[in-house]
């Protein structure tokens, strides 16, 4: 090394450069294996967060926007859109979406994607958030299943998601009414449940309705847990007077369904996840009872039904067990003669079994034991008869019951309907009996009897006037001739009179003689009793005799 | 070689210049990559979350009709710092070649470099302050990604890259013995 402090640089001998050696390894080149660390780093983090990549097909991608658009979960990112297209036929949309790290489990079949958006309903408003924030797809995930990364969207968010708790029924109705995806299931008005889809079954007979109770109300749908559509108002009018049902307003808008467990004679098993359940149009039907089974008979009336509607009750001794189907009018043109089928059904479920199998159900043992049953119970003098169910408005009903004197008949057993005897309705066999009446009446002869009585009214006033004209007679020849006599008897009633008097006298001095204290009654007495003496003195003396003959002779001794 | 009088290490050239140069290109070119594939700022307003890398911003720009400023960004951000990197690269091989092909203009391409470097932070400068400024919850807020981090390293590699470069290294191959 030089002395830096050298005091004359001129004078110092020229320094030497010293060389040195440098390492071939320049540091620098750490700074690109750095960066080629970090990239690697980076490349491998985005690589091991890669999630997988799946499709949704839509109807339509109102609100979607590729590469912004999130899947969401519970408001937790699940993926993002990646892209959107249309499909080569153009009717719908094809979503696909790249879903962040470890999903891949929860892409099966059941799983569940839909766009949420602003949406308002009468039951309720959701996804308002979305109004500024975008549409997003929203993700129901579902662990267990076939395994797929193809889905179909759902066009309308599903009313239960999976994670809720809870159990899903299945409801069949006659028609769907007011319900809707959405509308509430009630039990005693607090709301358990919704509606979470319905659809027309295969044969296009019902309405599949699809509920779902939320946990711990589903608990408290039974076996014989009745469902009636709570919808809207039910008015009935009948002969108790107006009646007026209607649920919370809520479900006045959007409908509702109601459920309730009656305590009654039928098990009350806790209801299986899924289980078939009917759906009553109203709560008044539920006491009535509507049953899935049925068989169908047909009746023949002669005389009127006016009155009987379709849907009026089959009654078996007061009890409901059906009701009519159809009513229609029959000539037959061979001898001009009307009849009147009418089509009903017997509920199967309406009856309580004694004496089956328990494994059979209701419906076996009805199919089983139906002809036998019905043939036993026509041969005991079971018959149809129509009886006026309500005054008021003159309704009919159809009363099954047993007529044991009626004449024999039986079961036609026919397709497609058997056909039950009938008996005439009360009321026709009091217009029969009265039009027969009426009939004897019109042959009596009326005029003949009129004519006959006016004669004997005549005969009669001309006896009047004869018994007058004997009267007028009677009073103006006999009455003088009467007098004379009366005077006569008169007199000789005086006489009489005067004949009793004395009688009278004579019998009071008799009375006199023959009073208590008269002396003659006092003598007589004495006279007797002088009499009784004697006769005791003779008894004795007789006596002593029989004992003593020798008295007689030698005289009492002492 | 050291100064004799200071002591300071001498060098007729940067030293190692050629190697230094190389790796910090390297290193930004792969930097680069991220910074362009990566958000560099996620926008949240009203609920809406927005992540952008700089193309996406750029698309933004040019599809809302602000094509000027959109091509302000794409030239600051995408086309500068790549030019950059281009040119740095070919002169890198040029030199390493003893290209004799004009060196006055290859030495005034490599000054314009040097100059427009810094430019290309307007980009980081907008993220930052916009981070700053834009803080009010859930109503709106913006966040720096980490695509943001790696754009300034890609810029500030650069500008060490065309500093270690030495131009008079183009002219060295204009003479028959060097060093």
């Amino acid at each position: 090394m030089n002395d830096p402090h050298n005091d004359n640089p001129a004078a110092a001998p020229l320094p030497e450069v010293i060389l040195e050696q440098r390492s071939r390894f320049s540091l620098v080149w750490l700074i690109p294996l750095v960066a080629l660390a970090i990239g690697a780093w980076l490349a491998y983090k985005t690589y091991s967060e890669q999630g997988p990549t799946i499709t949704i097909t839509f109807r339509t991608a109102d609100g979607l926007e590729a590469g912004k658009t999130k899947l969401k979960y519970k408001d937790v990112e699940f993926g993002q859109v990646s892209s959107i297209k249309l499909t080569e036929d153009l009717s719908r949309v094809i979503v696909t979406a790249k879903l962040i790290k470890d999903t891949e489990q929860y892409l099966t079949e059941k799983t569940r994607f839909w766009v949420e958006r602003a949406r308002v309903s009468a039951g309720r408003v959701s996804g308002l958030g979305t109004l500024f924030a975008g549409a997003y797809i929203a993700v129901d995930p579902v662990a267990t299943g076939q395994r797929t990364d193809t889905f179909t969207g759902l066009e309308t968010p599903p009313a239960v998601t999976t994670d809720q708790m809870g159990s899903r029924f299945t409801l069949r109705a006659a028609e769907l009414g007011s319900l809707d995806v959405g509308s509430p299931v009630y039990f005693r008005a607090i709301k358990v449940g919704q509606v979470t889809s319905y659809r027309l079954s295969e044969n296009g007979q019902t309405v599949e309705i699809k509920i779902f109770v939320n946990a711990p109300y589903d608990q408290l749908v039974r076996t014989n847990t009745y469902f009636w559509n709570a919808s809207g108002f039910d008015v009935t009018l009948d002969a108790n007077g107006v009646k007026v049902d209607t649920a919370s307003v809520v479900s006045l808008m959007i409908g509702g369904l109601a459920f309730e467990t009656p305590i009654n004679l039928e098990s009350r098993q806790l209801a299986e996840e899924g289980a078939i359940f009917q759906l009553h149009p109203n709560r008044q039907s539920v006491q009535e009872g509507s049953y899935i089974h049925k068989s169908h008979w047909l009746l023949h009336f002669t005389g009127s039904v006016r009155g009987l509607t379709i849907g009026a009750p089959v009654e078996y001794r007061g009890i409901r067990i059906g009701q009519v189907i159809d009513v229609k009018l029959e000539f037959d043109l061979n001898d001009f003669t009307a009849r009147i089928p009418v089509l009903i059904e017997i509920e199967a479920d309406r009856f309580q079994w004694i004496g089956a199998s328990p494994d059979y159900d209701n419906e076996q043992i009805f199919k089983q034991f139906q002809k036998n049953l019905w043939d036993q119970l026509i041969a005991k003098g079971l018959r149809a008869q129509l009886k006026t169910g309500n005054l008021l408005t003159g309704a009919l009903f159809i009363d099954l019951d047993v007529y044991p004197g009626s004449p024999p008949r039986t079961i036609v057993w026919k397709e497609p309907y058997p056909e039950l005897p009938t008996v005439p309705t009360s009321l026709e066999e009091i217009r029969n009996v009265l039009t027969k009446f009426l009939e004897k009446l019109q042959r009596l002869p009326l005029e003949q009897i009129g004519t006959d009585l006016q004669q004997s009214l005549t005969a009669l006033r001309q006896t009047a006037i004869e018994a007058s004209k004997l009267t007028h007679q009677l009073n103006t020849r006999a009455l003088p001739e009467a007098t004379a006599r009366l005077k006569q008897l008169q007199t000789t009633l005086e006489t009489a009179d005067k004949a009793l008097t004395t009688a009278e006298k004579t019998l009071g001095t008799a009375e006199k003689s023959l009073a208590a204290d008269s002396p003659l009654q006092r003598e007589v007495q004495r006279m007797l009793k002088e009499l009784s003496a004697a006769a005791r003195s003779f008894r004795l003396l007789t006596d002593y005799l029989e004992r003593h003959p020798e008295a007689l002779i030698q005289g009492k001794t002492r | 070689m050291r100064c004799p009088r200071c002591g300071a290490t001498l060098h007729t050239r940067k030293p190692n210049s050629l190697a230094r140069t190389w790796a910090l290109v390297i290193a930004a070119f792969i930097f680069y990559i991220p910074a362009n594939i990566l958000p560099i700022m996620t926008v949240t307003s009203l609920g809406k979350t927005q992540s952008d890398t700089i193309m996406s911003g750029v698309a933004y720009l040019l599809l809302h009709g602000m094509w000027p400023l959109a091509l302000l960004i794409f030239f600051a951000s995408v086309v500068v710092p790549l030019l950059k990197l281009m040119i740095l690269i070919y002169l890198l091989i040029s030199v390493q070649l003893r290209s004799p092909w004009r060196p006055r203009d290859r030495t005034r391409l490599y000054r314009i470099t040097e100059a427009v470097g810094r430019w290309s932070m307007v980009d980081i400068y907008v993220v930052t302050i916009l981070v700053a400024l834009v803080h009010l919850g859930n109503l709106a807020a913006i966040r720096a990604e980490t695509g943001a981090v790696f754009f300034g390293a890609v810029v500030v590699i650069t500008i060490f890259a065309a500093l270690t470069f030495d131009p008079r290294l183009i002219w060295d191959s204009l003479e028959k013995n060097h060093e």
